[in-house]
């Protein structure tokens, strides 16, 4: 029987970039685990953000109980969002603390924070096949003041991919912060520098977990952005091609 | 206990015995030398070990910080006491207000102040000294532009990513005791008052402690009419050990942040040596303000981790918006000070904080400010409407189900001007906005249809 893993995809992966989400399932699928994907609505820290309390408690409670509830058994809960990781890991206790929400609390990890883990039991499938990349990487404030750098380990494993640039400063996105007309401006000029970096970094492709840095790197850059997990997909598949062939 | 030396008379001829000992820390010329110029001279920071004693410091702080808080209205009464065996006068200001008009009586006809580039002095009493008369300069940055030429000091710090890790060494060692003071130092007397924040101040026996990088404090100990300390309420220390500790704290865990503000700022600009001496040299005194400002109501409330805060502004070495939110006025910024003076009243509320959460994991007592930011702001809008461009984006996974719903017209539609300017008048979204892209397949959809590559 194979294990299974809880998987909150939030919104990104769900209605932005769905091959944000089809890449975890197959990554996950390939390392013999069975994906459960619960009912689930935005993790609340957008209304958060917002002082919408009310919209932001009524979605955690709903994401804490079917998440509670699919993970019962003892299965842990991934996530590709670093902000959604943040919130229903930590950031929503303080206001709606609940048993739910403290036994959720406990087995979020992040997608690449739960690769590694598997590879150092030793259960990481590593057969990836070679992508031929120049990669920037961007660390996401939500997983820096986390401490999580884990893609760039994964990254590092993938043949041919090579990590020209690793960024940690904030991107000024913020969710839709960055939108907002009146911090438009100051998102931008803490951007600058990050675009800046990717520009000159000679990569390919920028890799960012997180959706919205996504957009601002490619607002201000024109480089196509992608996600680690993607990445990790893309060369197990590249495995299969060149062992077919 | 300390020996402050013989007796004089204060100005107002009764006998002043002693003066509360002053007592300045520094970081070690060398090893601030030193440390600058590799800021300055160095693209790539090397990666430097974590000591392992900055937990241990940090640790400590917490404990000390902790004990500060609980126990304040005991070490107030304390130091009160202390003070007045001193025989300085001290006045209780309940805000800035209050603090200016004391300052105003202690300062006679002198409407000229330096002040040390502390919040409490800059942020919170200011304002009302500037609608008193008073013209006020922060000397720090006048003794910045002293020691270094404009034309040396060309490389700025261009935002808190070019700074070098420093703090995470071992640095307790570099910032001692550098001076002391029994007496208030002898120098040539001129017309202008000093206006000190105090780093942390001893209940038990009255020593006051600042942390100098300049020389801006001793300079103003030997030449201002007038010594105007500023104590906040949280900056009692139950001893001498506990409030060097303190300022030592500060200056380790801040290092890095006052690199920020090495700015020489013109309109701080002013040359206090080149005032005139005054001819009579008067005796003189110091007096204490105690200021609350709102402080005491923090306590026992969901904001009383404030109270733990040494002003080591740590939490502004990575705070994104630091260089980019402009205040009306001059503003010592960190998060926790942008969090403060809203809770004072005197900022607006605090929505152009990005929520990255960098400040929280930076503090070394572990203040969590970033939801102490969602508090405050919650507790605004629960008596202030929210306007409706803020609820229109209350749920933003309607909107993207409206647009999935509605892809691919919905990513034509983004584009079009007309519907980018509809989009800013009634969402506040700005009109560039690079938006996301809508798939008419969720992940979800492709997901319950077993569709697997």
């Amino acid at each position: 029987m194979a294990d299974k893993i809880v998987y909150y995809h939030g919104c990104f992966a769900n209605y932005y970039n769905p091959d944000m989400g089809k890449s975890l399932v197959e990554v996950m699928e390939k390392n013999g685990f069975e994906v459960i994907v619960p009912d689930q609505k935005c993790c609340g820290m957008p209304q958060m953000a917002n002082s919408a309390v009310e919209g932001a408690r009524k979605n955690y409670d709903f994401n804490m109980n079917s998440l509670a509830n699919a993970a019962a058994p003892g299965y842990d809960i991934i996530t590709t969002c670093p902000s959604c990781n943040m919130m229903i890991k930590r950031e929503g206790l303080p206001f709606f603390d609940s048993d739910a929400a403290r036994f959720v609390g406990e087995r979020v990890y992040d997608a690449s924070q739960y690769l590694v883990k598997l590879y150092a039991q030793g259960r990481l499938d590593t057969r990836f096949g070679e992508i031929k990349l120049k990669v920037f990487y961007h660390n996401p404030c939500h997983l820096k003041v986390q401490n999580l750098r884990d893609s760039i380990t994964i990254l590092k494993m993938i043949p041919g991919i090579e990590i020209v640039s690793v960024n940690t400063n904030c991107c000024g996105m913020g969710g839709s912060y960055g939108m907002k007309k009146q911090n438009y401006a100051r998102s931008t000029e803490i951007a600058s520098k990050i675009w800046t970096e990717a520009k000159n970094s000679g990569a390919d492709l920028a890799a960012t977990e997180c959706g919205g840095c996504g957009l601002q790197i490619e607002a201000g850059t024109g480089m196509k952005v992608t996600h680690p997990i993607i990445l990790v997909n893309q060369a197990y598949k590249a495995f299969k091609e060149q062992d077919a062939a | 206990m300390h020996d402050y030396g013989s007796g004089k008379k204060n100005s107002a001829g009764g006998l002043m015995t002693r003066i509360p000992g002053i007592i300045v820390v520094e970081p070690s010329a060398e090893q601030s030398k030193y440390r600058a110029a590799e800021v300055f001279a160095r693209k790539q920071p090397k990666q430097l070990k974590l000591s392992n004693d900055i937990e241990s410091v940090k640790e400590h702080l917490r404990e000390v910080r902790h004990e500060a808080r609980d126990d304040n209205a005991k070490l107030l009464e304390r130091l009160k006491n202390t003070l007045a065996g001193f025989g300085v006068n001290v006045r209780i200001a309940a805000d800035g207000k209050e603090a200016a008009s004391a300052i105003r009586q202690i300062a006679g006809d002198t409407r000229l102040a330096s002040i040390n580039k502390s919040n409490i002095v800059v942020n919170e009493i200011r304002p009302d000294l500037k609608s008193q008369g008073f013209e006020t300069y922060i000397r720090y940055f006048t003794e910045f532009s002293k020691n270094f030429e404009p034309e040396v000091f060309k490389k700025e710090l261009e935002d808190y990513w070019s700074l070098a890790g420093m703090h995470d060494r071992g640095l307790m060692e570099s910032f001692a005791v550098r001076k002391k003071f029994s007496s208030l130092p002898k120098g040539d007397i001129r017309d202008y008052v000093v206006i000190l924040g105090v780093n942390a101040i001893s209940a038990e026996n009255g020593d006051v402690f600042f942390l100098q990088h300049m020389s801006n404090i001793s300079h103003d100990l030997e030449q201002a009419r007038k010594v105007i300390l500023v104590v906040g309420i949280e900056k009692v220390a139950k001893d001498s050990d506990t409030a060097l500790f303190h300022t030592r704290s500060m200056g380790i865990f801040g290092l890095e942040s006052i690199l920020l503000d090495l700015k020489p700022n013109d309109l701080e600009r002013f040359d206090f040596d080149g005032l005139p001496v005054l001819a009579d040299q008067p005796e003189r005194s110091i007096d204490v303000i105690i200021l609350d400002n709102g402080r005491s109501k923090l306590l026992n409330g969901i904001y009383e981790d404030l109270f733990l805060c040494i002003d080591c502004r740590n939490c502004a070495r990575q705070c994104p918006i630091g260089l980019h939110v402009f205040f009306e006025r001059g503003l010592v910024y960190s998060p926790k000070n942008y969090l403060l003076g809203f809770l004072q009243g005197f900022l607006p509320p605090v929505d152009a904080c990005l929520h990255c959460g960098r400040c929280h994991v930076e503090c070394p007592v572990e203040i969590d400010i970033p939801t102490l930011i969602w508090k405050a702001q919650l507790e605004h809008y629960e008596h202030h409407k929210r306007s409706l461009k803020k609820r229109m984006l209350d749920d933003p996974e309607m909107l993207a189900k409206m647009g999935t719903l509605t892809a691919p017209l919905s990513n034509w539609m983004v584009h079009i001007p007309i519907v980018q300017y509809m989009t800013e008048l009634f969402t506040g979204v700005h009109r560039n906005s690079h938006l996301p892209t809508f798939h008419r397949e969720t992940f979800r959809d492709w997901f319950k249809g077993g569709k697997r590559g």
